[in-house]
Formats: structure tokens, C-alpha cells, sequence
């Protein structure tokens, strides 16, 4: 994984002596919170409905062991022992103080880790897929184009300031783990001419009140004209994006207002007039980043592991685990295992300190000292053995880390909805726990296969509700929660927006109906067919009907 | 970038061009003018850079100002835009835009300013030597861990460790693994190992958590050639080491610009000035351990309960160079510890 | 009747106005405030930006929130209704 060298720690190392000098004239009354809060809001704090809450980046979800190691520090010493992976892949502390700030900060740098442009109206992180350079079905890794883009987003002197926030994911398979067409550019190596890499762009994805699926704007825009493109398109969207209303800021209101066409031509007529040379990622440079991301040592070894065979057989529960949490992998004798943060009845994308230091030692020994954030909320270790995946299995157990339920229904994605945040209508963590608890019988779950349930606290939708094959949506009907049901959304390749099934639904009765959906499912679906398959063939109704089903 | 005083309170118009202006028409005042002013509507409203940063893109020359309102936080966006000068507003506080602008910024990105891309900085020309000079100077008193974690943040991915795991290495080893334990880590295998060396190798590989130690072994060609019969070790030691030792930790080591040892300034006279970072043979070698002390590595080792390699107690693993390989390495110790000065490799190892 | 809420500028937490304009922590202990008083503790408030942050007023009734944003403000009070926040809630950490 990237490592910084002296020009990234410097550039880390101002940001801090700037936002620390910020916190101390906010303590000591010298800036006002109207002006102190674009400043924080560039460091990652917000202030919540309880306390600070401070949004470390993950960069493209990759960590090492240090890195998570110091994220379970930070958690014990200035929290209260845990932190909450989001849906960008960033983890979130929910009640640090002002004054620690800058201490944290610090910390952070110390394993290379930053809270920069966490927040604001500028370039997120990116994300990508969480099995990058784990998995057989790429084109390549996907993470140096991620790291180009990082860096050539930090505090981007002309778009620091844009209408809105503005996500970017790059994925490098036809497979799509990252959902990119749910975001504002999404990206997809392809090969172009030559054979070299290029990107196939998606531009005008989004969620939030006014939902888009990203159209493509261009097929194969080369590797080295990548920033030059996205410089492009935000030139184009900076200049001609609403600023009047919140709510139809993002770039995808901007696209549908103009059509993918003519939005296509007011990004040519930027790309024709760039300077392009000084966008072009030097050579040398490409190769540097590139290297940091060079394959670990893998031993060559047989397809077949005896003592991972013989576990299966022993262990009942190690064999689900495996089938539902372990994925293929490039090299022989070696998968990625998914580590779930969705136990039953807990809270989706949670993590205790402890927990955090488990999982650094299992990715030291057992997966080349790597870790990944996956926009699921759980955390992936890329690279482990099949001959380690009992004792990895058996560490994880002992720490509540090995539910079974990767991509089950039990696997919710949720906000963390009016418990914590100060945007929310309604809570999200309870309605995800009573469905969990409802649902924790895992051999309904298995027969249930794969199915993504998504839960948002409000219509900014950071639980991606309407792209989850079922979502669930909090609003306030006169001061009580409601919650309003879609199917048929979809984040990946065939990407969709739920349709809303009908009036919401007071909390108590959101699992029981979906219950009653899922129950439906299993009396029409055909052999073989996935939840999201029977949707798309009956359309909503026959899901509509066991939802508003008499109880 | 220069700070203009405010305008006088006065309803005439200014001339400035608001922020929210097609750039078509930006582009049409542009031409002809040496002066531009663009006024921000609001901080938030970033669209004064893009227009400025397209009008120095597409060869406006003339002075371009910065007027409405804007946070000294934002100096360096302006400048970095193609701004020469901002135009500050009644009240504004000119000391903490000068502040904003003394502030010396590392950029990533190229823009319309003159600051120097970190891209194009990591290109530019130093030498090796000037670089380790550099970090010596600035390391020489640091302790083993920040020295360590400064290696690995001036060669990121082309830095790798030497070791024989001898008697102290775990010290060396144990501090790798805190700072990162995927660093590979080279160890000869001359085929002359005693088998407790070996097995303390794996033990100590698996406790400290490793992940990346490569064996580097002679090449069984030249071995073939040159000592068919195995007993070079007696008949020219300095051949035997050069095939087995030097040869093959040479092509291991070339695809790192550094390398760490385990050296420490008390091991020898020779090495009472021992650097942190020094360069031999073209390559930077990194000392961490440089400034321990011989008690200072017993405590290391009790400190983090690190097991003791299992001849530790036997004198020779605790001479000058450390465990060499068995045969040649008793032969020869006694006369390394008391010559001049140990050889390229050798010295490399603890 | 009406309290006055805030943030604690040194750690976000939440703020209510008690007797003799001292800050609390508890609902239970803000000041029932009708609007004149309200509005007197409000520029009160607003005076002490090195505690107060973002003050604002919440209906309450017999000291619960009762207006719009009822729910929320009984969430505020009271904290997370779930989760690691609450030790004293099963299966928290």
C-alpha cells in the first residue's frame, strides 16, 4: 500500500499547525462558530446532536495494522472505545472533544492518516473496490489511480469551494463492488488502444432527496489524460452548478438538467482548452505510486488446503462462515475474508477498540499486514491463507467478529440515523437491530441468499436506501418516526432505484413487513433466482402487497 | 499575492465583475484589459476560482484581483488561482492575511501560481550522498524508532532490512515489526547455518509477525563452478565469502535504495562514529540501532520479552560480526575482530 | 413554556440554561422560560460564545419537548438510545 514520503507528511503536517492554530482561536473567542465552521468542516468535525463528531479518511479503504491499530488508540484514549465505519469507507468518532483535536490529529499523522476534506463541499475520498488487488477479476489494481486522484484532490485550489460534496470511485472489473453509478464521476479501467489503461467515466450519479444513476460520458478517456477529464468536469460543474438550493446542488441535477449531451459538450469545450501538460501524471511519478502497490509475496501453493478441508468438515459454524464470508482469490491457496460488523442486534458498522486491535494483529500475520474498509461497513483482510483461515476464523470468533452474514439480509447498511446525527427525521440503528434480531436464524438467511437491506435516518440517504434491494428511509410525520419501504434498488453493474412500495410505516412494523416481502420472495422466486432477479421480474407489487398484509 | 486596501464606502459601481458571471462574458471583459476585478459573492461560491484560473489558462496577463467575501483561509486558493492581489473589505484584519500568506504550502496539484508540484519535487536531483548526509544530520541523536520510521518514510517501498538473526537481531527486528512488519527482510542462507540459527529465523519471524523475510541463497551455478567440492571455506575464505556472502547479497539488495542493519557504535573502535544514515556502495544504509548501548539492548530485550537466540551464551555468536556462517565464520572471526575494518557485508550484519 | 438548549463549546455536549444562568447538563434542571425570559437568555446566551454554542429555545411541556422536534430533543437529553454509548443497554460493549 502507499506510503508517505516526506512531501505527503509535510503537506499533513501544515494542515495540522493550521487547524490547531483554528481550534485555539475558536476556544479562545477569536473566530466565531459561523466562521470557525467552514474551517472545521475542512478538517472532518462536525458538531452533532450530543458532541464533536471527527470523520478520519480511510483513502480508498486500505489500512495496515498500525494504521487500525492507532484508529482503536484514538477510539480508547479520546472516545468512548469504539468508532463507526461509514459508507465511504471512513470511520467516525462520535464523541471527541474540541481541545483534543489537534492531539488527535497528530496521532494520526503519525501513521499517515488524516481527517482532510472528510467534509465540506469539495472531493471526498475515493473509493473502489474493497477486494483491489485481491481479486481474479480485475483489469488491474485499482488503488495507485485512487492515490493519483487523492493526491491531486488535497486542497485543490480550484475546487475546494464547489456547489456541493463531490464522491469519485474507481473500480477495475465489469463487476461492480464500488456501486460508481451511484456516484457523482464514477470510473471503470478499461483497456483502450494499445492495450493501455483507460477509463470508461460515468458522470451525474447521486443519492440524497433528488436520486440519479450516473450516465456515461465518455468510453475510454486514456490514463494519462485522466486529471485533465476530471479537471474538466469540474471546471464545468463548479461554473454551472445550482448554488440556490441545497437540495439541487450535486452534479447529477446539473446533468439532467442539461442532458448527458450537452453536458458532454460544456466538459469538451474545458478538456480542448486545459493546459494538459501540467495535468499529465509524470512517467516516473505513475511508477513510484504504481510500486506501492505491487502484489505481496505470495507463496506459490496448491488450489486445495488440507487443513482448511478437514475445519469445513469439523466445524459446523467455521463451514457457514467460510461460505458466507470468504471470497476467491488471485492466487492459489489464498481468499479474502470478509470480517462482519453486523452481529446480530448491534450497531451496523460499530467497532470497539479491541476489536480494531484483533483484527491489526490477524492482518500482520495472516494477510501482509493489509486491511480493508468495505462501503458495506464491515472490514475485509485481503490476502489470507486457506491453511490460516480456521485460526483467523477462531480469533475473529472469540472477538464477536465472525457472524456469518456477508451479504445476507442481516448485513444492513445504516446511517447512524437521529441517535447520533444532527440532519437525521428518524432513527435508523434500531429499526436495523430489531430486523436483525427478527431475521438471525442464519439458515433462513442462507435460504434467502443474497439480499441488501439499506436503512438512511433522513432523505441525504448515507445508508443508500434507494439503491438497496430493499430500503428502508426514516421521515417525521408530525414528530413520529415513519419509515418508507422501496424494493428493487441496486448498486452494481445494474444499477437502480428503488421504487417506494406505498404510506411508511410506524417503526414496530418495518420487520414484520419485511419479513412478509422476504417470505413472498421464497413462495415466487424460480430455482436459482436471486431476490433482486424476482424484483426485476414481477416488479413491485407482489412485494407490495405482503408488505401492506394485515398483520 | 498584495493586500489592497478597502474602497471607500460609495454607491458607484466598481467595475468588479460578480462571481456568478457566464464565463463567456468573463472572457469578452478579459480581452483588452490589464485589470480584472471578480467578486465573490460568498466564500462558499468557489466559482472565482475556476473563472480565474481559466482566464490565466487560456493567456490573460493582466492583473487579476480578488474582491467580496472571502476568509484569509482562502489566500492560498486565491494565489494558487492566478490572483495577484485581493481586495480586503472594511474590518478585515490585514495580519491574518499575511499570516495566510506567509505560510509556505506543499502542493500536490499544478495551478496558475508558481509553487513547484510535489510530482515535479520528487523528481528533482539529490544525490544520494547529499540525501543521507541530510537525514544524518537531522537523525544523528534521534532514537531507534524515529530513525526507523524516517527510513521508511524516505524510501517508501525501497527499503529493506539485513539480517542474520544473530544473537541481538531480535532487538533489530522487533523495532522493524513496530514500524512495519511487511518490510522484507533479507537473510543469506549460505547453507552453512548451524540449525539452531534456522529454527530461531522461523521462531523469531513468526513472533514478531514478519511478513516479508526473503532467504537469499548463493547461485547453485557459480557455487558448482567455483567450489565443486565444498571446502573453499578452508582453502580461500575470501573467495568463499565473496560466493557465498557478497555475490548473492548483492543481487538481493539491488532493488533497494536502503538497506537497515543492526549496527551499533559500541560493537567496535572503528565504529565509534558510526552514522545513522551513511552511504556504501552506492546504497544508503540505515544504523537505527547506532546510538544504543550495549545495556540499553539487554534492556530492549527484557523490555519486550524477546526470545534469545538459543548460542547466544556462546561466545562466539557475541564476537564483532556476529554469527557468520558456521564453519567459515569460526575459522575466520578471530582475525576479522581484530583487523581493520569488517567487509561490505559482513559489517551489515548483526 | 420554553428552555433554552445549546452545545458546550469545549465538547459539544449538550447544554441546557438553569437557575441563576448556570449551564446544566440535565433537562430536569433547565428553566422553564416563558418569552420574555426566553428571549432574555437567549442574548444572554449569545454573550457567552466561550459555552454557549449555537443557543436556541425548545417548547416544552411540564418539561418535555413538545414541539416539532420533540423526538429529537428527547434524544438529546437523554443521549443514544442504543448502541456502545449505552453501557447500561445489552450487547453493548
Amino acid at each position: 500500500m502507499y506510503r508517505y514520503d516526506e512531501f505527503d507528511h509535510a503537506l499533513v503536517s501544515e494542515r495540522i499547525a493550521e487547524f490547531t492554530d483554528q481550534v485555539r482561536r475558536r476556544v479562545d473567542g477569536r473566530l466565531t462558530e459561523d466562521q470557525f465552521k467552514p474551517l472545521r468542516l475542512m478538517n472532518g468535525v462536525y458538531l452533532q446532536l450530543h458532541a464533536y463528531m471527527l470523520r478520519v479518511a480511510v483513502p480508498y479503504g486500505t489500512m495496515n495494522s498500525a494504521q487500525l491499530k492507532k484508529l482503536g488508540h484514538i477510539a480508547r484514549v479520546y472516545d468512548k472505545g469504539y468508532g463507526h465505519f461509514t459508507t465511504r469507507t471512513n470511520i467516525q468518532y462520535n464523541w471527541p472533544a474540541l481541545s483534543d483535536l489537534p492531539a488527535i490529529l497528530t496521532e494520526l499523522a503519525e501513521v499517515e492518516m488524516h481527517a482532510i476534506q472528510t467534509s465540506g463541499n469539495c472531493i471526498r475520498n475515493v473509493t473502489t473496490d474493497v477486494f483491489a488487488g485481491a481479486t481474479d477479476e480485475e483489469i488491474e489494481d485499482p488503488r495507485p489511480w485512487c492515490e493519483i486522484i487523492r493526491q491531486w484532490s488535497t486542497i485543490h485550489p480550484e475546487f475546494s469551494f464547489l456547489p456541493r460534496k463531490f464522491k469519485i470511485a474507481v473500480i477495475a472489473s465489469e463487476t461492480d463492488r464500488a456501486a460508481i453509478r451511484t456516484h457523482d464521476v464514477g470510473l471503470q479501467i478499461v483497456r483502450g488502444e494499445n492495450g493501455e489503461t483507460a477509463f470508461r467515466v460515468f458522470v451525474g450519479g447521486g443519492q440524497g432527496r433528488l436520486p440519479h444513476i450516473a450516465q456515461e460520458i465518455a468510453p475510454a478517456v486514456p490514463g494519462r489524460e485522466l486529471l485533465a477529464y476530471l479537471t474538466a468536469i469540474l471546471r464545468a460543474y463548479n461554473l454551472l452548478g445550482r448554488r440556490d438550493n441545497i437540495h439541487k446542488a450535486r452534479i447529477k441535477i446539473l446533468v439532467a438538467a442539461l442532458g448527458i449531451d450537452a453536458f458532454r459538450e460544456e466538459v469538451e469545450r474545458q478538456f480542448e482548452t486545459l493546459r494538459h501538460e501540467d495535468l499529465r501524471i509524470p512517467d516516473d511519478e505513475l511508477a513510484r505510486i504504481q510500486a506501492y502497490f505491487a502484489p505481496p509475496p505470495f507463496e506459490t501453493l496448491p488450489k486445495h488446503s488440507g487443513p482448511f478441508d478437514r475445519a469445513l468438515l469439523a466445524d459446523p459454524d467455521f463451514a457457514r462462515w467460510s461460505r458466507n464470508n470468504v471470497r476467491r482469490h488471485r492466487a492459489p491457496g489464498y481468499a479474502s475474508a470478509i470480517i462482519s460488523l453486523k452481529p446480530v442486534g448491534g450497531v451496523p458498522g460499530d467497532m470497539t477498540a479491541d476489536q480494531m486491535d484483533v483484527v491489526a494483529k490477524l492482518a500482520r500475520r495472516f494477510s501482509f499486514d493489509e486491511v480493508r474498509a468495505a462501503y458495506e461497513q464491515n472490514l475485509v483482510l485481503p490476502h489470507v491463507k486457506l491453511d490460516d483461515l480456521p485460526e483467523v476464523w477462531r480469533t475473529l470468533h472469540a472477538h464477536g467478529l465472525a457472524t456469518a452474514n456477508a451479504d445476507l439480509v442481516t448485513d444492513v447498511i445504516a446511517c447512524p440515523g437521529l441517535d447520533y446525527c444532527s440532519l437525521a427525521n428518524a432513527r435508523s440503528i434500531p429499526v436495523a437491530q430489531a430486523l436483525s434480531k427478527r431475521l438471525a436464524d442464519l439458515d433462513f438467511q442462507e435460504k434467502l441468499g443474497p439480499i441488501r437491506v439499506n436503512m438512511s435516518g433522513c432523505i441525504n440517504a448515507c445508508g443508500h436506501h434507494h439503491v438497496g434491494h430493499i430500503g428502508v428511509l426514516g421521515v417525521d410525520r408530525k414528530g413520529e418516526e415513519f419509515y418508507q419501504i422501496t424494493v428493487g434498488g441496486s448498486p452494481d453493474e445494474q444499477a437502480a432505484l428503488g421504487e417506494i412500495v406505498g404510506k411508511s410505516l410506524p417503526a414496530e412494523d418495518v420487520a414484520p413487513a419485511i419479513e412478509r416481502a422476504l417470505n413472498r420472495y421464497l413462495a415466487i422466486r424460480h430455482e436459482g433466482e436471486r431476490f433482486i432477479d424476482t424484483v426485476r421480474r414481477t416488479g413491485a407489487e407482489p412485494f407490495r402487497e405482503a408488505i401492506y398484509e394485515a398483520a | 499575492m498584495r493586500l489592497l486596501d478597502p474602497l471607500p464606502e460609495t454607491d458607484e459601481p466598481d467595475g468588479a465583475i460578480p462571481g456568478d458571471t457566464p464565463l463567456a462574458e468573463v472572457e469578452a471583459a478579459a480581452v483588452g484589459a490589464n485589470r480584472l476585478t471578480i467578486r465573490f459573492g460568498a466564500f462558499r461560491d468557489g466559482r472565482g476560482f475556476s473563472l480565474a484560473s481559466i482566464l490565466r489558462e487560456r493567456g490573460y496577463g493582466g492583473e487579476l484581483i480578488a474582491a467580496g467575501d472571502l476568509l484569509p483561509d482562502q489566500a492560498r486558493h486565491l494565489k494558487r488561482s492566478g490572483f495577484d492581489a485581493v481586495r480586503l473589505n472594511a474590518g478585515a484584519d490585514p495580519a491574518e492575511w499575511r499570516a495566510m500568506l506567509a505560510v509556505i504550502d506543499t502542493v500536490y496539484q499544478p495551478a496558475s501560481d508558481v509553487a513547484v508540484p510535489v510530482w515535479h519535487r520528487r523528481a528533482a536531483v539529490e544525490t544520494l550522498e547529499q540525501k543521507a548526509a541530510r537525514l544524518d544530520a537531522r537523525y544523528r541523536d534521534a532514537d531507534p524508532e524515529t530513525v526507523l520510521a524516517a527510513a521508511h518514510r524516505e524510501f517508501p517501498g525501497r527499503i529493506a532490512q539485513l539480517s542474520s538473526f544473530g544473537a541481538e537481531a531480535a532487538v533489530s527486528l522487533h523495532l522493524l515489526a513496530q514500524v512495519d512488519p511487511a518490510t522484507p527482510v533479507l537473510f543469506l542462507d549460505t547453507g552453512q547455518h548451524f540449525l539452531q540459527t534456522l529454527s530461531y529465523r522461523d521462531k523469531l519471524t513468526a513472533r514478531l509477525g514478519l511478513t516479508n523475510v526473503k532467504i537469499v541463497l548463493p547461485d547453485a551455478a557459480e557455487r558448482a563452478g567455483e567450489d565443486p567440492k565444498n571446502d573453499m571455506w578452508r582453502s580461500d575464505p575470501d573467495a568463499c565469502c565473496d560466493l557465498r556472502k557478497v555475490r548473492p547479497l548483492g543481487r538481493a539488495a539491488a532493488a533497494y535504495d536502503a538497506l537497515i542493519t543492526g549496527r551499533k557504535r559500541y560493537q567496535a573502535t572503528t565504529r565509534e562514529r558510526l552514522a545513522v544514515f551513511e552511504v556504501l556502495d552506492g546504497q544508503v544504509r540505515v544504523n537505527p540501532l547506532a546510538n544504543l548501548d550495549a545495556d540499553e539492548v539487554e534492556a530492549r530485550f527484557d523490555d519486550h520479552d524477546l526470545p534469545a537466540h538459543p548460542l547466544a551464551d556462546q561466545a562466539t555468536l557475541r564476537s564483532v560480526a556476529g554469527p557468520a556462517p558456521a564453519r567459515c565464520g569460526r575459522a575466520r572471526m578471530p582475525a576479522r575482530a581484530a583487523g581493520p575494518a569488517p567487509t561490505r557485508w559482513s559489517a551489515a550484519f548483526t | 413554556m420554553k428552555v433554552l438548549t445549546a452545545n458546550r463549546l469545549s465538547d459539544g455536549r449538550v447544554l441546557y440554561w438553569g437557575a441563576q444562568g448556570l449551564a446544566t447538563e440535565a433537562l430536569a434542571e433547565a428553566l422553564w422560560l416563558d418569552d420574555a425570559e426566553a428571549e432574555r437568555a437567549l442574548a444572554s446566551a449569545a454573550a457567552r460564545p466561550d459555552l454557549f454554542v449555537n443557543p436556541y429555545l425548545v417548547e416544552v411541556n411540564a418539561g418535555e419537548p413538545s414541539g416539532r422536534d420533540r423526538f429529537k430533543e428527547f434524544i438529546r437529553s437523554t443521549g443514544p438510545t442504543v448502541g456502545h454509548s449505552r453501557p447500561d443497554i445489552e450487547g453493548a460493549a
